[in-house]
This record gives structure tokens, C-alpha cells and sequence, in this order.
């Protein structure tokens, strides 16, 4: 649900591009974000300076009660993260929790507008971390009603609830984690193992304890079974009072309320890159392969190319022996020639038929079938 | 490499010297086909014997043979639920890209991760001597893809753990 960036992008855009506009138009914008918070921006020619701007929100809610309108605190919260350029309406317009009246000639010109836009376009991550910051704020406050003890359902989205339990000096966030695919949960485990990890090394001392477990934390004793079968365990965070002072407070929150989003995007990317990685390496292990083909169609061409020069019948150049035992051959006829110098007819052919050493063939050569 | 893997290694190596021995040989039943032996099974005067090679109750290699077609099946380590996913989406994800090795099996055999079938044809297209490198380096490879891929995925998680606990600082 929530987003790392606290700003709305597609908001932020919109309310520019109406400051920044040299005319004044007619503008009807409806938006969604994050399928459930919707926007509506609208503006008249007629009455340029005065826009408005409505917000329908998801709002943190205790279990199964769901709470519609906004807390004295959120709206607080809302007109002080907004300037004088800013006015809440009320009633909000049908169908909105809230609705804010922009008066852009109030808006300080130069950089400074750009500024105070992106602080307006973030006003559904107030609204959002206003109700649990206000519960953290109260971690050491002595005057805790009778029963607090019990855990608290929070509800931004219906499948993903998480618990608050105020104890004595600290309050524990525990987050049921639940994935679809094995998988995920095997690499959100993994990441949970890293997180307990890094936690409870002293340079992390600061940081509040996290602890990773398969089982419900004892603290959910007694809540409902389908709200404690998980795949992925819980988390738990101890939030003490350093981790709610002052700025703190502000940035812990929006952790806390992040943290879903945090491990579904590691999921998420990690998935990626081991799809990336198994990629190049199929590459690698494929090469291989077909290095071993190549390799062998060039072994296959060498030797049609040698066999080409071999018997290709113009080039014949004879190596050193060859040379050689012609050469002795052709003085053994002339020195025959020159010692049988009577000829007796027929004599020739008898040498040949009954005089020769007959011929053996080499075991590692072929003979020519016939 | 560790002495077991390499004694592991060479074992297969040399038993797929000894089996990799095939020639071409028409199907007995139907006219006019060619199939591998070892996958139909229709004559068993054309089966030899099968080989199992152990490194270990997680690791092993099965070698079928037969007349014109041998089949190598591998049963990859897995030492832990991060390693068993990340063996079963790799060799999942080479399974499906099968097309590319030409000797990979789409579906692996009952039992193992992953399996090879080498016909005569091809041993005939490319060197046997070839062939078992590629087997063995296969197996080489995958084994440390898996713990690279492990040990990533830690280090990613470890990075991401850190920025996240920064943010409370």
C-alpha cells in the first residue's frame, strides 16, 4: 500500500502544471494510485486562484472496524505540513475524506513554490503515518488506559495487517508475512535471517531489535487462528523511546509503514536477478557447446583442405624421402641398364615374373578392395 | 575443487567413455523409424545395464544405456530450502530453454534434477571426447552457479537488511 516515496508523482505533475499554466483552464482530473487512493483535481476558468483538490484514502484502521473520517491529530498533521496556500474544506466533497482548497497566488514564487507543491502532493502519506505516529508518540506516556496490553490490529490493506503492542518502555511491531509462491518465501526468510543478522551486531546497536520467528510472537496469544497461519513467520520490531524522539519519529513511522512494501520489492528483485544471472549463464553453458561444434567443422574443413592439396593432382611437391628414394631408384635402372648390356630376348619378363621380391603391403595402410 | 568432487567427477567421466559406444540402429518395431532405444524400451536385448554413481545420498548420476541412445540423469545437492529452490529454478529454467543444448531432456527422469540424452546422431555431429567434457563441465558449473547464486542472494539480502535498519539511525 504505502510507497517509498512519500510524494505523489502524478499528483505533484498536476498541481506544476496548473501553477505553472499562463491561462487558466478547465481541469478535471480523477486519479488512482496504488489501486485504492484516489485523487480529484479540479479547477475553473472562471475562478483561477481558487483549485481544489479531494483525496479518498485507505485509512489505518483496527481490525475489522473501519474507521471513514479523519482524526483531530490528522488533520493537524495536514494543516501544518501545508502552508497559507492551503485550506481544508469541510464538509469534504461526497465520496472524499478530505478536500483542501488551493490558492496558488499564495504560493511564494521562484524555488521555493516547487517546494511547497511536493510538500502538498505528500499529504496522503501524512494523512497515512499521522494516526500511527500518534500512537508512538505516547510510548512512555505513564497515564496507558487498562487493557493496552492487548495487541492492536492495524489494517492499511486487508492482506497485509500488522500488530502494535504497547509494553512497558517500548512498543513491538509485529508483521505476519504471507507470500503466494514458495519461493518468495524462502528469499524473504533468507533476507529475515540477514536482518537479525545485522540487527544484533553492535555497530546496529542503535537500531531497534529484530527478531524473525515461524511461530506467533507470545504477545498474540489468543488472536484469531486466520490471522496467526502465516508461510513467511513474523517479524517483530521493539520500538523504544530513542526511536521516537524528535525527527525520528517521523522517519520511523514511515519505515514501519513501509516495511511490507521494503520486503516485497527485495523479493521482487531478487527474483530479477536471478533470472538475469541464470540467463547469462545459459549463454556461457551454451557457448561451450557450440565452441565444441565450431571447433569441430573447422577440424572437418583442415582436413578436406588437406586432402584437396593432396589430391588435387597440379601442386605435387614430394617431401625430402620421397625425393630421395626416387632419386636411388632411377640410378639402380642405370646401373641394371649398364651391367646387363647382352640382351637376351624374353629375359626381361622372366626377371620380372621369377626374380623380384615380391611385395609386402604395411599393416597400417589400406589395400584397395577389389 | 574439493578431492570428492573431482573423484566423483572423474568416475562419471569414465564410465561415460566406457558407455558412450553408440550406433545407428532402426527401430525393431515400426518400419522406416529411428528412436532411442533407451527411452522406448521395446527390446530389451538392446538395453545394457545401468549405472548409478553415488558422491552421496544427495548427489548421484544414473547412466542408462542402450544400443543407439544413452540417458544421463543428475541429482544436484541440495543443502538447504534457499538451495533447493534456487537448483530447482535454474535447472527448470535450463530445462525450458532444452532447444539450445540439443542434448538436454525437456522433463528430467523421476527422482533427478535434471537429464542428458545423447543419441548416435548426436555423437555422430559432434566428438564424443567433446560430448563428456561438456557432461562433466555441465555438472561442474552447476554446482558452483548454485552456491555463487546462494551466497548472492545472502549478500543482496545483507545490503538491503543494512539500508532498511539506516533508516532508524
Amino acid at each position: 500500500m504505502a510507497c517509498f516515496d512519500r510524494v505523489s508523482p502524478a499528483l505533484r505533475e498536476i498541481l506544476l502544471k496548473l501553477y505553472r499554466a499562463e491561462k487558466p483552464s478547465e481541469i478535471d482530473h480523477h486519479f488512482y494510485e496504488f489501486g485504492s487512493v484516489e485523487y480529484h483535481v479540479q479547477s475553473s476558468a472562471a475562478d483561477p486562484q481558487h483549485n481544489y483538490l479531494s483525496i479518498s484514502t485507505p485509512l489505518l484502521s483496527q481490525g475489522a472496524l473501519l474507521s471513514y473520517g479523519l482524526s483531530s491529530y490528522t488533520m493537524k498533521m495536514v494543516k501544518q505540513v501545508c502552508s497559507d496556500a492551503v485550506e481544508i474544506v469541510e464538509p469534504a466533497k461526497e465520496g472524499y475524506q478530505l478536500t483542501l482548497k488551493l490558492n496558488f497566488a499564495k504560493v511564494p514564487r521562484g524555488k521555493d513554490s516547487e517546494k511547497v507543491i511536493t510538500q502538498i502532493s505528500s499529504v496522503q502519506a501524512v494523512i497515512l503515518s499521522s494516526q500511527l505516529k500518534e500512537m508512538l508518540r505516547n510510548v512512555n506516556s505513564q497515564d496507558t488506559p487498562q487493557g493496552m496490553n492487548k495487541p492492536i490490529k492495524l489494517v492499511y490493506h486487508p492482506r497485509e495487517p500488522f500488530y502494535i503492542i504497547r509494553q512497558p518502555q517500548k512498543i513491538t511491531a509485529v508483521f505476519p508475512i504471507r507470500f503466494r509462491e514458495h519461493s518468495d518465501v524462502i528469499i524473504a526468510t533468507a533476507f529475515f535471517q540477514e536482518l537479525m543478522d545485522v540487527g544484533s551486531s553492535e555497530k546496529w546497536a542503535k537500531a531497534p531489535p529484530c527478531t524473525w520467528s515461524p511461530i506467533p510472537p507470545p504477545e498474540l496469544r489468543g488472536e484469531p487462528l486466520e490471522d496467526l497461519s502465516t508461510n513467511g513467520g513474523f517479524v517483530s520490531f521493539d520500538i523504544s523511546l530513542c526511536h521516537v524522539e524528535g525527527k525520528k519519529l517521523d522517519k520511523t513511522v514511515w519505515s514501519l509503514l513501509n516495511f511490507y512494501a521494503y520486503v516485497k520489492k527485495h523479493v521482487k528483485c531478487t527474483r530479477g536477478f536471478i533470472q538475469r544471472r541464470m540467463q547469462k549463464r545459459l549463454e556461457s553453458l551454451v557457448e561451450v557447446l557450440h565452441e565444441e561444434k565450431l571447433e569441430e567443422n573447422g577440424n572437418v574443413k583442415r582436413v578436406k583442405a588437406h586432402a584437396e592439396s593432396r589430391y588435387g593432382g597440379k601442386m605435387i611437391r614430394l617431401s625430402k624421402p620421397k625425393n630421395f628414394k626416387r632419386r636411388c631408384r632411377d640410378l639402380t635402372r642405370k646401373i641394371m641398364q649398364i651391367r646387363f648390356r647382352i640382351k637376351i630376348h624374353g629375359f626381361r619378363h622372366f626377371r620380372r615374373r621369377w626374380l623380384t621380391i615380391p611385395k609386402f603391403s604395411s599393416p597400417l595402410g589400406y589395400n584397395k578392395l577389389e | 575443487m574439493a578431492t570428492s568432487l573431482r573423484l566423483y567427477l572423474t568416475c562419471i567421466r569414465n564410465t561415460l567413455e566406457a558407455a558412450l559406444c553408440l550406433q545407428n540402429f532402426p527401430c525393431q518395431e515400426v518400419e522406416r523409424h529411428n528412436k532411442p532405444e533407451v527411452e522406448m524400451k521395446t527390446s530389451p536385448e538392446l538395453l545394457l545395464n545401468s549405472i548409478l554413481i553415488c558422491r552421496n545420498e544427495a548427489e548421484k548420476c544414473l547412466i542408462e544405456t542402450s544400443i543407439n541412445s544413452m540417458r544421463i540423469s543428475l541429482k544436484v545437492k541440495q543443502a538447504d530450502e534457499l538451495e533447493n529452490i534456487l537448483t530447482k529454478k535454474f535447472l527448470r529454467f535450463l530445462s525450458m530453454r532444452a532447444e539450445a543444448f540439443q542434448v538436454l531432456r525437456r522433463k528430467p527422469v523421476q527422482g533427478y534434477d535434471i537429464s542428458f540424452l545423447i543419441t548416435n546422431f548426436h555423437c555422430e555431429e559432434m566428438q564424443k571426447r567433446k560430448l563428456i567434457d561438456f557432461i562433466v563441465q555441465f555438472m561442474e558449473d552447476i554446482e558452483k552457479e548454485i552456491s555463487e547464486l546462494k551466497m548472492s542472494v545472502n549478500t543482496r539480502g545483507r545490503l538491503v537488511a543494512t539500508e532498511f535498519l539506516k533508516q532508524f539511525i
